[in-house]
């Protein structure tokens, strides 16, 4: 793929904005095979523990050799999605009687992180742990000065590092396809009331603990935090600022958590510098569990080109001015909403020759799947952590103060020294 | 598994009702994900992707369906077989020619379809094909499995009362409305069609019509017979209720093995209730079976028509 550098630009109009689909390279369609066979357990068998089991079932070389979870009814099901793996309702069980697990999944509520990825660390286990890393920053940090201190791995579970269109949008992005940004949004729309059904209070605590506002972080930090990382990853910067609101507009089945909120995250003026004194560009950010219309995504609004990423795929809408690029010519057309747009496909002439350049549009696996195969290829590989504790403290640490501007309704200034590396 | 599930439910306190109604519908996303012939990323498309070189593992669940599989293969005679994945492109039901069979192309796959190639290990939870390009179409069985999969979450949750419901062909009937005996589901557009009546059992409907394909000027429908490996001709419908655990998965599948056999075989359990529409005349006529066939099956009292 050439990179899409600032030189190739032709300052030549070039018709009506077209919507180019940004699809990663072909060998991120193989399936991951992991280089040794390993061992491992996952901590938190709930909807995310079990769809990370459904991607471990599919990476030949790697055993589910325990699952934990204190809710029986969640543990049962799970033991269902493994080829024999042992049950445990508690985790420092498992930590000790299953030795042989050499990596932990941790997937629980996310104030229950703390303890149990230190104990996972403490006990020399390499470990994968969902995003947001904690509920509070000092938690995030104490779980950061365990993993800097440990010669483990520790991957923080936030996917848009690993999703290969993000990599891909991510490159052009950096080099300079948007040219000046203008403004950037993401939303998350879902139609789902976000409850579990339970039987019993004690159960009603432990798997409704996202609506308890003592201890969740709401649609702002639970949902927000991996939109908001985005944003971070691609323009290497954090916001300063953080204000928004929050509101029950539907599910008013007595929960105090918002089910729509919207959230305004100021970057300081390095971002988006539209001349001398002008202000930083914003994030605005939308998130509500009443209406799925449009569903998730980020956009990165550019004066050049604009991107639209969506999960597992990726657009960039070209301006009428913006110029044409080589790997245009193999791209297939299609009709995007009311504009023909221009498929983007990586290795688009080797595909072409195959007849398959329908078929290379959209990521090939869950954007899950990647975050996963990185982390095995840290543990197993030597290769780089992608997304290290510290960047999970980062990234907690905006969705912890988005979390708080909701529910407080009060601008929440963010700490720079907080992001230095 | 490319189509629409609704999920009815009754009770007192409607949040608990729509969180209920949500677990049951995200079990059945769950599913589609892993069994979707649709989606590249599937544990079924890795399946069809690796076990022709490999013994793939696989958990307790898949392990299971595959085992039910083989069940209705061999109590079906073949009738029933989910290894007719290469048929189903060849003869034109898949995006690749659309429409049109591929003659050339459906001989080539008569020669690797059979279940008799797919080998289980229970020891090892694990699947392998004996023969290559050997793969799994799970579109006549898949429904009902992750319907079943839904009515469990359904009763482990209490609730007792409701209608889980995919593609218009398969349906779990928890308890009964008020004042029924039954949830009543037509079966079959025709006016004269059998009734079923469906109490904590699962209902699943069989026949051609739907996607259609052209073969020398004929039209025919997209079950095929994997015995002739071409689209079974003559039976007009066929509808299976089956009772317990994997009710709907079992009905689903019968359904289809019923519809190409045009009769109910020897070595289908007894407990089933069947209707079948042969097709032998102009007018339908219903051959009705199994325990309480009449209770189960309402059947309108118009000329032409019989209970078995």
């Amino acid at each position: 793929m050439p990179p899409a550098d600032r030189r190739t630009f032709i300052k030549t109009a070039a018709g009506a904005l077209v919507a180019v689909p940004l699809i990663p390279e072909l060998g991120w369609a193989r399936p991951y095979r992991a280089p040794a066979r390993i061992s491992v357990g996952v901590i938190g068998v709930g909807r995310q523990g079990r769809a990370i089991l459904g991607e471990l079932q599919k990476i030949e070389g790697v055993t589910v050799a325990a699952i934990c979870d204190t809710d029986a009814s969640r543990l049962s099901a799970g033991q269902r999605r493994t080829a024999g793996g042992e049950t445990f309702a508690e985790y420092k069980q498992l930590l000790e009687k299953k030795k042989d697990a050499a990596a932990i999944f941790i997937a629980t509520p996310t104030h229950l992180h703390r303890q149990i990825a230190l104990d996972c660390i403490q006990a020399g286990r390499h470990v994968f742990c969902e995003g947001p890393l904690a509920s509070t920053v000092d938690d995030c940090k104490a779980i950061a000065a365990a993993a800097r201190g440990a010669s483990t791995v520790f991957q923080t579970g936030l996917y848009a590092r690993s999703n290969p269109v993000y990599q891909l949008a991510r490159s052009f992005y950096k080099t300079d396809a948007v040219r000046t940004l203008v403004s950037m949004r993401a939303e998350d729309n879902r139609k789902n009331s976000w409850r579990t059904p339970t039987s019993s209070d004690e159960q009603d605590r432990a798997l409704n603990w996202h609506l308890n506002p003592e201890i969740s972080l709401g649609l702002p930090g639970e949902m927000g935090t991996h939109q908001f990382d985005v944003f971070h990853f691609f323009l290497g910067r954090y916001p300063t600022a953080v204000r928004g609101s929050g509101a029950i507009r539907v599910h008013n089945d007595g929960r105090k958590i918002a089910d729509t909120i919207q959230i305004d995250l100021a970057f300081d003026g390095a971002v988006g510098v539209g001349g001398p004194g002008s202000g930083g560009a914003h994030l605005q950010y939308a998130a509500t569990l009443c209406s799925s219309f449009e569903g998730r995504h980020e956009v990165f609004h550019g004066e050049a080109a604009s991107i639209k990423l969506a999960w597992t795929h990726g657009w960039m809408f070209k301006e009428a001015d913006a110029p044409t690029q080589g790997w245009e010519v193999w791209a297939n057309r299609q009709q995007f909403h009311n504009d023909e747009g221009i498929t983007l496909i990586a290795d688009a002439t080797k595909l072409h020759a195959q007849g398959k350049l329908k078929e290379g549009v959209g990521l090939p696996n869950s954007p899950m799947s990647y975050a996963i195969e990185d982390f095995f290829k840290s543990v197993l590989e030597k290769k780089a952590v992608v997304c290290t504790a510290d960047e999970g403290v980062r990234a907690s640490a905006v969705g912890i103060a988005a979390s708080r501007a909701v529910t407080t309704g009060e601008t929440v200034a963010l700490d720079p020294e907080l992001f230095k590396a | 598994m490319g189509t629409r599930f609704e999920v009815v439910l009754s009770g007192d306190v409607g949040a608990r009702l729509r969180a209920v109604g949500e677990a049951a519908l995200a079990e059945i996303e769950d599913w589609d994900a892993r069994l979707s012939l649709f989606r590249r990323e599937s544990l079924l498309s890795r399946i069809n992707a690796n076990a022709h070189c490999r013994e793939v593992d696989l958990d307790q669940e898949t392990f299971d369906l595959l085992v039910a599989c083989r069940e209705v293969w061999r109590g079906s005679g073949g009738a029933f077989d989910v290894t007719v994945g290469p048929l189903m492109p060849a003869w034109g039901f898949r995006d690749r020619h659309e429409g049109k069979p591929d003659k050339a192309e459906v001989a080539a796959a008569a020669e690797i379809v059979g279940f008799d190639g797919v080998e289980l290990d229970e020891s090892r939870r694990s699947v392998r094909f004996t023969r290559p390009g050997m793969a799994i179409d799970l579109g006549a069985i898949g429904k009902g499995h992750a319907l079943d999969a839904a009515a469990r979450v359904v009763r482990d949750n209490g609730v007792s009362c409701g209608l889980l419901q995919g593609g218009t062909s398969s349906v779990v009937g928890l308890g009964a409305p008020p004042d029924e005996r039954g949830w009543r589901v037509a079966v079959g557009m025709d006016p004269g069609a059998p009734v079923a009546v469906v109490r904590d059992a699962a209902l699943s409907v069989s026949a051609p019509h739907g996607r259609m394909v052209e073969s020398d000027g004929r039209p025919l429908g997209h079950v095929l017979d994997p015995r002739t490996a071409a689209p079974t001709e003559g039976a007009r419908l066929a509808a299976v209720i089956a009772r317990g655990s994997d009710a709907a998965r079992a009905a689903d599948a019968w359904s289809t093995a019923l519809l190409v056999l045009r009769d109910r075989p020897p070595g289908m359990p007894a407990g089933l209730v069947t209707a079948l529409d042969t097709g032998a005349s102009e007018a339908p006529v219903w051959t009705i079976e199994g325990p309480d066939a009449a209770v189960v099956f309402e059947l309108p009292s118009a000329s032409g028509r019989r209970s078995g």
